[in-house]
Parts: structure tokens; sequence; C-alpha cells
């Protein structure tokens, strides 16, 4: 299965980017929770586990997973259904499933298996470009997962999955005027959902994002913070575990959403470009990874993993500079999460993997 | 074909999507430019806001020690609990919950906190000052159980009066300062200054400068650690001239005796004040720790005035020992000679009308000494009509007598003896000679504090040099050179100095008053050679009395003694006010005291212990040597 000769075209700059932004984040999670606490240890855990799934996901053929792709979905639609009646409440919501020793979010797994089934349905597509039946069908097997996942309810990871839908329908030939309805669409929803499809917490989580001050202890208070947060940072920081910010939990779950807001704080804006950087190599050089694909399945596989990795990093960076509504969505890779970091490194897993065998028959 | 035209859609759209994807890096890194180069002194600014809490320390103010250095104000630390706001989730639970570990009504910690809404939220709200041992400990827990994280408990320097109403009025007290002092002085709201008395008019050197402490404090206000320190630097110590033992001395004697009232002892030769008192007191250290309404409210209702400083403040009649003036005026301005004599045949008219002496049968021939020993009222009359009214008051004027002594103390009233120009101004209408007869002694428009009564006589004691008294005499900066003395005040009028027949001439008849057949016989001390003269202050006139009848208000007359001692190079130069004690000889034991102690001090013997007659005082024991005299029914009669 695993060919000798596949070693060799393992993307190894891609591989050092990816943990090095993992090595970032683990600083920084040192920083903000003041040590070598347990959340450390579950994170480098967590990113053990995750290079774990990233050699599986690497091993095994993706055409192969792309074949069983239809069983794949099939177990994800069921755990997710699971989750709904089984799950571990926190927090007021049901997303987890206790496996003992760690609990599992399978929400973030259900990114890499729809990128999957969509590759697999739009990449096998023997007619030329991209019929409403096609479109149909992908948006159906997006919304399934989708709105299991906003019954958790988890709106934040829900959403990722609609990026996931775009990039592969784009880049199997949605026509441009589909995008130009899709913007029109959307402006014109926007109100009607705010209205409608929004619980109360969410529609105030806006209405202070477009007017902090209006509640600078509540709701605004994070936004506030995360501004002050990042901008105190300055130039070159304030030094690793000097961030006043961040040390002394003005800024709230910062090893978490704002791990982002703690890295700009403590290295500045130095330490902030070093680490868009590094994003955005990860960012080109996937893509790289899709142009070079042996077949579509491969490229649509890579960018469906991509798109809902990237929509995630550049929302969390710019809600961690207080721009955005706060929302509960990590930062891929440097953000403290088990499933996360899990799913994540998995994904890279399969990027690599179509990369590597983009020479094979 | 297909094929390859799939391949170049996939690549074109690739491109798109990497464009778009280095667009937005682009704009995130310009986000965070802007943010974090552009912006970062303020944001800097506000997490230092976030995190730095500068607590004020406040500065302990200066000592206050007496000429001998004993204290008279000091401070000690008192526990103030306040409210933090800054962190604060639920003001109105954390104000019930405060009022109830405490004790306090809630209604006032909530108006408390009201009336210092609109300051910043860092700066802690004293809620209760001067907490008590049992108070803090009931807050102190409540804080580890985070159940009042917002509530602190601070140790503060807080003035302590250990002679509590000792001097009171003179030291004055320390209060809040009040709005206008707040904006007129540039001055943090809350800071603690003078009010009144000494701590008002050296409030600036006493009150040090208040330190701070730069702390570190989490999202919830715990401190976490202190950045830096800036130590207060206390108030600088002050030296008064103030005698403790003869203030102490003043003060018993005033209650053993029953009175009411006033006295100053100054030092004749420097003006410094030795003794000044005014009764009733109050404890100054109740402001302190910020007084309570209604105890403020009773004082200053209190009809017995203890707010009032009688000896700078209080205006009375100067009665008899206003002859002390015409006769100073009398002798330099050379109408009559010390040997000069006049016949009392007890009473004279002038101006068509009788002026009674306080002796129907008449003092006969005196001379200046003897008018003075007796007080007698044909003499002085006399002496008035030969001087005018004007020349009258240019001598009290250069004795110290009319105006302002110009003391270090706030508040002081003006003393006045009357001058024709003095009428016109007030009344519009002309001065009458007969008016300058009454006048002369001591009766019709005159009064004066008991402050400038003790100018007088020091001017007296000392030979017609006019002193400004004074409190401070040194002021030790704190700057390691120790006590730097404070200039005497340059006096406002050009000395007088007095022909030495004139002084010997007063000084003879002042000691006569004393140490002969004088009315003043009370206030002897073998071999002091004790020199004054009484005085009786209407309260109201005779006539007067009779119309009022019954009444509450107290309208028997006030008594005056005024003294230096001893007779030849004084020492010691001053008055005694008591009220309503009806005759000027009850007020000279009092007098006698507050010498006795000095002299006693002076030679290092044991202070004299108070010997009282008759508890109270009042009942009129008859002088020794001067048999009390009967008041002539006489508007104008006066005498003691």
């Amino acid at each position: 299965m695993f060919e000798r000769r596949l070693y060799f075209h393992i993307d190894w700059l891609l591989i050092g980017a990816v943990f090095a932004l993992c090595a970032i984040g683990l600083a920084m999670i040192y920083s903000a929770t003041g040590g070598p606490t347990s959340v450390y240890w579950t994170q480098i855990y967590a990113i053990g586990l995750g290079l774990i799934a990233m050699l599986v996901c690497l091993s095994v053929d993706y055409r192969s997973l792309g074949d069983k792709s239809h069983l794949i979905y099939l177990a994800m639609v069921l755990t997710l259904v699971g989750v709904l009646f089984l799950g571990e409440v926190r927090g007021g919501s049901r997303r987890w499933i206790d496996l003992g020793p760690f609990n599992l979010q399978p929400s973030e797994f259900a990114k890499a298996t729809v990128a999957l089934v969509l590759a697999k349905m739009l990449g096998d597509s023997r007619r030329r470009g991209l019929t409403n039946n096609d479109l149909l069908f992908a948006g159906v097997l997006t919304a399934v997962p989708l709105l299991l996942i906003a019954r958790q309810p988890d709106l934040g990871t829900a959403v990722t999955l609609l990026p996931v839908l775009l990039a592969v329908t784009f880049l199997a030939g949605l026509p441009m005027r589909y995008l130009g309805i899709l913007a029109v669409v959307a402006l014109l929803a926007a109100p009607v959902a705010y209205q409608f499809g929004l619980q109360d917490y969410q529609r105030e989580r806006i209405a202070t994002f477009l007017d902090p001050e209006q509640d600078p202890r509540g709701a605004g208070y994070q936004q506030i913070q995360a501004r002050i947060t990042v901008g105190s940072g300055g130039v070159w920081g304030k030094g690793f575990m000097e961030g006043t910010q961040g040390q002394l939990r003005f800024l709230p779950v910062a090893h978490n959403d704002f791990i982002f807001s703690v890295l700009a704080e403590e290295q500045g804006f130095a330490g902030v470009v070093v680490a868009l950087g590094l994003y955005l190599f990860v960012i080109l050089r996937s893509i790289e990874a899709a142009r070079m694909a042996k077949d579509r399945l491969g490229a649509y596989l890579v960018l469906g993993v991509l798109a809902s990795f990237t929509f995630q990093v550049v929302y969390n960076i710019t809600m961690s500079m207080g721009l955005v509504p706060v929302k509960g969505l990590t930062l891929p890779l440097m953000s403290y999460g088990g499933s996360s970091m899990i799913a994540t490194l998995a994904g890279f897993g399969l990027i690599l993997n179509v990369r590597m065998r983009r020479f094979t028959n | 074909m297909a094929i390859a035209e799939d391949r170049r859609r996939l690549a074109v759209r690739l491109t798109w999507l990497r464009v778009s994807v280095l667009v937005v890096f682009g704009l995130l890194a310009g986000g965070f430019w802007f943010i974090q180069v552009v912006q970062h002194t303020r944001f800097q600014e506000m997490a230092e806001n976030n995190h730095q809490r500068t607590l004020s320390l406040r500065a302990p103010r200066g000592i206050i020690y007496d000429r001998n250095g004993e204290v008279l104000v000091e401070n000690r630390s008192a526990f103030n609990i306040s409210i933090v706001r800054e962190h604060t989730k639920d003001l109105d639970r954390t104000i019930a919950l405060l009022a109830e570990v405490t004790g306090v009504e809630e209604s006032r910690v909530r108006e408390t906190v009201e009336r210092h809404r609109r300051e910043p939220a860092y700066r802690p709200i004293v809620v209760v000052q001067d907490a008590t041992l049992a108070q803090v400990a009931a807050v102190t827990a409540r804080r580890l159980d985070f159940e009042l994280p917002d509530v602190v408990v601070q140790e503060v320097p807080t003035r302590e009066y250990p002679g509590r109403q000792l001097a009171a009025h003179l030291i004055g007290y320390v209060g809040e300062a009040s709005d206008q002092q707040i904006t007129e002085d540039r001055l943090p709201a809350g800071t603690i200054v003078g009010q009144s008395g000494l701590e008002r008019v050296y409030n600036r050197m006493l009150m040090g400068a208040d330190g701070a402490r730069r702390v570190v404090v989490n999202s919830v206000g715990r401190e976490i650690r202190t950045i830096e320190e800036l130590p207060p630097v206390e108030g600088r110590r002050v030296r008064l001239s103030l005698n403790h033992a003869m203030q102490l001395a003043a003060e018993d004697a005033f209650r053993a005796y029953g009175y009411w009232g006033a006295a100053v002892v100054l030092d004749p030769r420097t003006g410094d004040v030795l003794t000044l008192t005014s009764l009733p007191s109050y404890d100054p250290n109740a402001f302190a720790t910020g007084i309570d309404r209604a105890a403020w409210a009773a004082l200053n209702t209190d009809e017995l005035r203890p707010l009032q400083n009688r000896a700078i403040q209080g205006r009375y009649s100067p009665g008899s020992t206003f002859k002390i003036a015409v006769a100073a005026a009398a002798l330099e301005e050379g109408l009559v000679t010390p040997d000069h004599q006049i016949y009392c045949p007890g009473g004279a008219t002038f101006y068509g009308r009788f002026f009674k002496c306080h002796l129907a049968r008449g003092h006969g021939y005196v001379d200046m000494r003897h008018a003075l020993e007796k007080s007698c009222n044909v003499y002085f009359y006399t002496l008035g009509n030969m001087l005018g009214v004007d020349r009258l008051h240019e001598y009290a004027e250069k004795l110290g007598l009319a105006g302002k002594s110009g003391i270090d103390l706030p508040n002081e009233v003006e003393s006045i003896v009357p001058s024709t120009e003095w009428k016109r101004q007030r009344t519009g209408e002309k001065w009458y000679a007969g008016e300058t007869i009454s006048v002369a002694i001591g009766q019709g428009q005159l009064s004066v504090t008991p402050m400038s009564m003790a100018v007088m006589m020091a001017t007296v004691a000392n030979g017609g040099t006019r002193v400004v008294p004074r409190l401070v005499t040194a002021i030790d900066e704190g700057d390691g050179k120790g006590w730097q003395a404070v200039p005497p005040a340059a006096s406002p009028v050009p000395p007088m100095l007095m022909k030495p027949s004139t002084v010997s001439a007063l000084h003879d008849g002042l000691w006569m008053a004393v140490n002969a057949a004088g009315t003043a016989g009370r206030a002897r001390i073998a071999g002091r050679d004790v020199s004054g003269k009484t005085g009786t202050a209407q309260v109201i006139s005779n006539q007067g009395k009779a119309r009022a009848g019954a009444t509450d208000k107290d309208l028997r007359d006030h008594g005056w003694f005024v003294f230096f001692a001893p007779r030849d190079n004084p020492e010691v130069a001053g008055v005694v006010f008591a009220e309503h004690s009806e005759h000027g000889y009850l007020a000279a034991p009092i007098a006698r005291h507050i010498m006795e102690t000095y002299f006693a001090q002076k030679d290092g013997l044991p202070l004299p212990e108070l010997k009282v007659p008759v508890p109270g005082g009042a009942a009129p024991v008859p002088a020794p040597t001067a048999p009390p005299v009967r008041v002539a029914a006489n508007t104008a009669a006066d005498e003691r």
C-alpha cells in the first residue's frame, strides 16, 4: 500500500510549516495558561494523536478512500445523530462523545468527510461542467451534517461546512453567475435571517459587535478586550508570558478562541507576520497540491479540506482583532482543542496524500 | 480536449483562489499593522488602565508641638472600608451586603456611593471611616470568601488630638475637602484638608504629599503585585508658641469656676501666644473621621455656640478695661501728668448731663495711679473729654485694641473703637462730644475681641510696641535641617514707644489695682507683681434689663480681667473673659491660675493645683482687699 518511492514525494515543507504552527500554538497555550498545565499536556497529546491520524490518512490511497466515501459519510451522519441524543452536554450544547480519557467532537471530522464525499461525487461526474442536479445533490449532502451540527447547537462549526461546498463546486465549474446570485441572495437574506433565523443570544452578539461600547461589561467586553490585547502588543510585543491581557485574564478563553490575540500581544506585529506568513504558506502550498493533483477527485478533495481550514483561520484571526463577532470558532493548528487538532492534521494528511500520489496510477 | 479544458479551468480558478487568499492575508496583515503599530499608544494605555491601578497612600499630616515639645496633634492608624466599583458586577448587592456586615445603615452607604458616583471607578469610595476592628474582621472574612471582592480595607493615618477639647479652636479640625476646595486648590476628591484653625491656615504645610502605589490587578480586581511605590511624604512638623501647661490651666480653671468664655495670654516681648482658649469647646477628633450629620447639626445649633472661637470672633464691650487705653492716650498726648489730680465727688456733669462714678460718695482727689487702681469714672470722663473720640481711636489702634490683631488664625473679626469718621460712615451722623464721655469708661459703641484686649495689654506691658500675636514659631521642613524659626510678623503700626513716665504710671496703677486697694486682688500672687484691671461688659443696659424682665436668656454681665506680670519687665500679658460672670474680679482667679502655672513651670516647680473656694465659683466671694462695690444704677456706671 505504501510504496517506498511515495516517501520521496511527501511535502516536507508543508509538514514543517504545519508543525511550526502547532509549536507556536503550544507555546502560546503554555503562556496563556501560565505554565505546563493539564491544558498544555492535553494539547501535546492531541498533536501526537493528530500526527498518527495524519499518517493514517496519508498511507491509505485517497482514491480508495473516495471509493468508500459513501460509507464514511453515512458513519459520520449516524455519529452526529448519535451525538444529538447521547452526547455530553457542556455549556448548553451537545457536541461531545465521552470516550473515557477524552471527549471527541465528531463535528470536527464532518468537514473532511463532507470534502471527501463532495470531491468523490463531483470528481467522478462524467458530464462536462456542473449540472443543476449535481449542485442540488451536493447541497443536500452538505446540508444534512450542517443541520445536524447546527442542532447541537454549534453554529460556528456548522457554518464551516459551507466553504467546503462552495470551494468544491467552484472548482468543479460553478457558473460565475451563480456566485453573483449567491452574493445577492446572501445580502438580501441577511436581515431576514437576522430576524427569524437566529437565536436571541446570537442576535445580541451581532448587535454588540456593531457597537461594543453598548455593553462594555457584557457581550461587547470580549471584543474590546481583544482589540486592547492586540493593540497593546506593538511591534515587538510584550514578551513571552509577559502579556498582561492574557495573563491577567482580561481576555476570556485566551488559550482557545483568542490564542492569536495572545500571540499578537506577546510577540507583537513581528510575531503576527511570522504566523500569518506560515498560514499563508500552508494555504498556498496546499492550493499548489490541488493544482498538481493527478485527478479531479484529488484536486477537489484538497480544496474541500483547505476551504474550511482557510475560512476558520481567516475568521478566527479577524475575530482576534475584535473585528468580527465573537464566535466559538477556534484557530486551526494553534488553538487548544483535541478534536480540532486531530481533525485538522488528518485533513492535512489527505492533502499530503493527494500531492504524494500525483504520479501513481 | 474536455480534459484539457477541464484542467485549464481548474488552473484559472485555482489562481483566482490564490489571489483571493493573498488579498485576504494582505488585509489581515494591514489590520494588525493598523491596530498594533498605528494605534499602539492608545491601546497600550487602555491595557495599562486595565491591569494597573494606582492606589493613593495618604500622607500623615504634620505633627504639632507646643513650645516645650509637648505633642498637641498627632496621627494614628485608622481603617477605612471602601468600595472599588471597577470590577463590581452588582453594586446594589455589594452595598446591601456591606451595610449588613458592617452594621451601617444601607441608605447611608448608598448615599455615600451616590455622592462619588462620577469619580473614576477605580478610585475607592470610603464607606466606613475609622472602622472598628469587628467591622474590619467581618469585611476581611467576606473578602476572602469572594463575597465582597470589590470592598477594600485600607489603613490610613488619621488625625488624633490627644488633648481632645484642649485648644480645639486654635488647632482647628480636618475634613474631606469641599467641592470648592477641590476645584480651587486642584486637590483630588476625598483629600483630607484643614477646615478651621491652624489646620486650615497651615494646611499646605501640614498636608504633606500623598504617596502612590501602582499595583497590577487581574480581571476580577485582585492585586497581583506592586509595580512601584512612592512613599507618602509626611506633613511638616510645626512648633507652636503655645504653652500646653498654661492652656490646660486656663481651661481647667474656667471649668472649675463654672464659666464659659475666652482667655488669651501673650508673651509681650514677642507676641507669642502662650494660651488661647475659647469655651465651650468641641472635640476635633469627631471631625477627623468624618463627623456625622447629627453631631454637626448639634454643634451648629447649640445656643452656646461651641464652634465660635470667642477669643478672636467674639466681640464684647470692654468696660473699665478701656480706661487703660484712655490713660495711655492722655499721658502720651501730654494732656495730664501722672501726678495730675482730679477731684471725684461721685459724679460729674458733661454737656449738660450728669455722669455718675460707681462710688456714689466719690473718690476725692485722685491721680493717674489711683484712678487706675480705683477705676475712678470721673477721672476718665475728664480725660476722655480732653482727648476727644478720634484721639481715643488713634491710641486704641496703636495699642492694638482696634482692628484685627493679625494672628495666624482664620476668620478673626475686627475690634471696634469708634471715631467720628467711623460713625459718619456707619450712620451718616456726626459724632456728639457727649458720646465720648461714655466711651471713656468703655461704654457705648465699643466692641472688642479678647484677642485685641490681650494685644493691648502686651503693648502696655512692653512699653508701647504693638506685637502681632503668632502661634507658629518654628517649622521642621523634614529636610534634615531641623527646626527652622519662623520670623515674627512685622508690626502693622510704627512702634509707639511710650514715655517712661507713662509706662511707670500705667504699670504702677495696674499693679495697685491688684496689689493695693483695687478690684483685682484675687489675681494677686505673692512675689510676682501681677498687674491688671477688671472690667464688666454689659450684656444689656440696665433699663433694657428691667424691660426684659424674666427671660430664659442669660442677661448677666460679662467679666473681664486684663493683666500682665511681673510689673517690671513683664513676661506674660493677657486677658480672661468670663461670660456672664457679672463681675470682672470673678475672672481674676482664672488668670491667677494661668500665671501661677507659668511661673511654676519657669522655675521648675510642680505645677500649681487649682483651689476653688466654692464649686461652680459663681457665688460672689468678696475679694480680700476690694469689697464688692455696689454698682450705681446708671447706664454709664460701670466697674469691675
